[in-house]
């Protein structure tokens, strides 16, 4: 099913997915008071893929 | 101006240390990425998802370029725009509660220049964003389909742009005039989306509201806006542009007193 063409294409947002993924993974671990316990956070960035880093950053990090 | 330059060397440090300058463009080029990889592979996805009967055929219009484009305008006029709202909701709201402002507001400080080097660097991450997005929305498009005349989708690219800045400005806007970073993002997604809901029911007739300049951006890609409607909205726009930044400096003189010590 997965040809090489399709792994091409597709492989530039599994790229950008991890690299969201591990910006939000080093903040988090960076990070001495986030919004929740950390390992809430970690799962969360971990598991669901680019809306758990978006979430992080928005409301994880305690910014305002 | 050697204060804007400062101050903008400190917006610069924050949004970097903060990862905005990253996170938010990756955001947008991966709804800008999405859109077209989607539409491609529909086929293999329904599919993959079960639910037809064997044997079912489904004939898929093959989509115009134009078309995915304009979708993934769509994305960003929802996904893109709430993550502009929530990602720069307390760029002044915020700092009045951190600590941050009671160092800034003790020195003698111009709130034009405070003001301003907030909304260059949040409509410097916002350019970026989009223009990459487009970008790697349009490269998706021509390489998976056709591509679109390069010229049409560079005037739907700026005008877009036009209405993104419009937006960061009431954002930055909305910011100084509340005093928290929720109400902040209430007041601009409210303004943002229920005047483009009813511009979009009732405005038929509001030609130069600079509301319909997503729709004007669309056009291009089609046969174009009409010139005078366009011109107006575009004039409109920047005269509000101008308009919230001078309130928005006059918030952030205003609401100094609210700073949490």
């Amino acid at each position: 099913m997965i040809d090489e063409q399709a792994l091409l294409l597709v492989l530039p947002i599994l790229l950008l997915q991890l690299a969201l993924m591990i910006f939000a993974l080093v903040d988090l671990i960076k990070n001495p008071n986030p919004n929740g316990p950390k390992w809430m956070w970690a799962a969360i960035i971990v598991l669901l893929n680019i809306i758990g880093p978006i979430l992080y950053f928005i409301i994880g990090r305690r910014n305002y | 101006m050697k204060q804007l330059s400062t101050l903008l060397l400190k917006e610069w440090r924050e949004n970097v240390r903060n990862y905005k300058v990253f996170w938010i463009p990756v955001v947008f080029i991966l709804l800008g990425v999405t859109e077209p990889l989607s539409n491609y592979y529909l086929p293999q996805i329904l599919d993959a998802a079960g639910g037809l009967p064997d044997g079912a055929v489904i004939e898929f219009p093959e989509p115009e370029p134009e078309q995915l484009l304009v979708a993934v305008m769509g994305q960003f006029q929802t996904i893109g725009m709430l993550v502009l709202v929530l990602a720069y909701m307390g760029s002044i709201a915020g700092e009045r509660r951190n600590g941050t402002a009671t160092l800034l507001y003790a020195r003698p400080l111009s709130f034009t220049s405070y003001f301003l080097s907030k909304w260059m660097m949040a409509s410097l991450i916002a350019m970026i964003s989009i223009w990459t997005g487009f970008l790697a929305g349009y490269y998706y498009t021509a390489v998976l389909f056709s591509a679109v005349p390069f010229g049409d989708f560079l005037l739907f690219a700026i005008t877009y742009s036009l209405w993104i800045l419009l937006v960061v400005t009431m954002i930055l806007f909305a910011s100084a005039a509340m005093p928290s970073a929720g109400l902040t993002a209430a007041l601009a997604l409210t303004v943002l989306i229920i005047a483009q809901l009813v511009d979009g029911l009732l405005g038929s007739r509001w030609i130069w509201s600079p509301l319909k300049l997503p729709n004007y951006a669309a056009a291009f890609l089609d046969i174009g806006p009409d010139g005078g409607a366009f011109v107006g909205a575009v004039l409109l726009a920047i005269i509000c542009i101008f308009g919230l930044a001078a309130f928005g400096i006059w918030f952030s003189k205003r609401n100094r007193s609210k700073a949490k010590v």
